[in-house]
């Protein structure tokens, strides 16, 4: 039987010597990201999106998860791109990108796209009561169930292919792996592109803010787009999510083939 | 630092339109199907090994490994594969022959080659365990290896792997295998089984079990006269590549 849910299968688009590498977010699977790596595809590069450990299949996978388990996935994609490009982008959305930006202190790429990534876990007073059991909590009550919906395209949320529940063992995860991120930013130095919705309710888009200035990037931008939620690679707005990300690779890339 | 060990990482050799699947065994890593891979990618093949969830690592990250973890990794690799094949032929070393088998029985392949390819758990003492095994790991959580199996001298000095067995890995690999016996009934396909008569762990006669359970008309055993388990290390790695090689031509240029 098949483990891999349909729709949440990884990607991998060869084409041109620069590769993009994309990384979706928690509870998520590639299908995040698919509709960007297409678009990268036409425009000539060499795409592969990772299936991160445990996500796409069941959601009680997930409480076996550590987050380093996660940036493994991410390296293994990585890996496999290596011997067909020369150049390397590293683009995430959610905490995906919060694991390209600690990729990028390892495998130092020629970009680095963040694309509504948190930089902490946004304050939930009910995690915070329950931050203390929740390991031996996680053993009876392994999920719990996500709130309503707030896409702002509905056919976006028909499309997508996700877990209907946090795992709560997992959330756990989350804390190491964004601190992880937070002592890598100022450790890369390489063009660095954000973009984040005024309108996320999950993550605000200060979150944005404060990734942008602690970034050791000289190169750094940061867009807002306005009628989307979170998931912005999927939502209303994602061509214009799409355009702003080919518009900085095609960018970093041209100044680095036409520098050579 | 990285996650994964050096040497350890998963490769993919771009050739061409037909693709080759190569899966590597219990503890071991994508490293022990490399030569097997610069083969076929010389014959024109494009190869994908991706590295199966938990191995490369650290030997730890095994005891929350199950068995559905390293068939989801399998299918990673298949539909990573795709991305750049029209035709792909699965091909596996042991535990990663045993995953061949699996995702012939139900993802559209050519054929399938699984090199020292288990029937069944080999040590008897750990099928007996295996009702008691989850929680033995609890407290024994892994044993030392003794050796690689590998009679090569040379192939020795390379390999990656884990240099000791995960207590909890010997319960999933039964489950595996159990999963497998169970699929190998519907895989109807083109399957060339390759195996060691030194072999001292999975022995002849777990070819000839798989052999039997297979539908299909097309299948054979080539068994080779030297090396031991690990074939695409081993001494007579040539011959299960040029064979292996051959295999795929054959399944791949036939209608359909």
């Amino acid at each position: 039987m098949r483990q891999i849910q349909s729709g949440a299968e990884p990607f991998f688009y060869p084409g041109g010597e620069t590769g993009c590498l994309l990384a979706h977010g928690f509870t998520a699977s590639p299908q995040e990201v698919h509709r960007l790596g297409e678009h990268l595809a036409q425009q000539g590069y060499t795409v592969l999106g990772v299936r991160m450990f445990a996500h796409g299949t069941k959601h009680e996978d997930m409480n076996r998860a550590r987050w380093t388990d996660w940036l493994t996935s991410v390296e293994d994609g990585y890996h496999l791109l290596a011997n067909h490009c020369k150049r390397f982008f590293f683009i995430g959305s959610s905490v995906g990108g919060s694991l390209s930006l600690i990729l990028a202190t390892r495998f130092p790429p020629a970009g680095v796209v963040m694309l509504a990534t948190p930089i902490r876990l946004p304050p939930d007073p009910r995690l915070e009561r329950l931050k203390p059991i929740l390991k031996p909590l996680s053993y009876l009550l392994p999920a719990i169930p996500k709130g309503p919906p707030t896409w702002h395209d509905p056919q976006a949320q028909v499309e997508r292919v996700a877990y209907t529940a946090y795992p709560l063992r997992a959330i756990l995860e989350l804390e190491p792996l964004l601190a992880a991120m937070r002592s890598a930013l100022p450790k890369v130095r390489v063009p660095a592109f954000l973009m984040h919705s005024k309108n996320d309710r999950f993550i605000p888009s200060e979150h944005m803010q404060q990734i942008y200035e602690r970034l050791g990037s000289s190169d750094k931008h940061m867009t807002l787009v306005e009628d989307s939620s979170h998931v912005i690679t999927c939502d209303a707005e994602r061509e214009v999510v799409f355009q702003n990300v080919t518009g900085f690779i095609q960018r970093i890339d041209t100044s680095i083939t036409e520098g050579v | 630092m990285t996650q994964i060990m050096k040497g350890g990482q998963p490769f993919f050799l771009p050739a061409g339109s037909t693709g080759c699947l190569l899966l590597h065994g219990f503890t071991g890593t994508p490293n022990e199907m490399h030569w097997m891979g610069e083969y076929l990618s010389g014959r024109g093949y494009t190869v994908l090994a991706p590295r199966i969830f938990a191995h490369g690592t650290q030997l730890s990250d095994m005891f929350r490994a199950r068995w559905k973890d390293w068939v989801a990794s399998a299918e990673d690799g298949y539909h990573l594969l795709k991305g750049s094949c029209e035709k792909i032929v699965i091909a596996g070393l042991s535990m990663g022959g045993t995953l061949s088998l699996i995702l012939s029985s139900y993802l559209p392949v050519s054929g399938v080659i699984a090199m020292a390819a288990p029937y069944e758990m080999h040590d008897p003492t750990v099928r007996r365990l295996r009702p008691i095994l989850p929680l033995l790991s609890l407290f024994y959580r892994s044993r030392a290896k003794e050796s690689s199996g590998i009679l090569d001298p040379m192939a020795k000095q390379v390999h990656v792997d884990y240099d000791g067995y995960p207590v909890r890995g010997g319960y999933e690999l039964q489950e595996l295998l159990e999963e497998m016996r169970s699929n190998l009934p519907q895989l109807n396909k083109p399957v060339l089984l390759i195996n060691s008569k030194l072999d001292e762990a999975v022995t002849p006669e777990h070819a000839r079990a798989i052999f039997e359970s297979l539908p299909s008309s097309d299948k054979q055993i080539l068994m080779l006269e030297e090396g031991g388990h690990n074939i695409p290390r081993d001494l007579a790695r040539q011959t299960a590549f040029q064979a292996a090689g051959d295999f795929i031509q054959r399944v791949t240029s036939e209608a359909g």
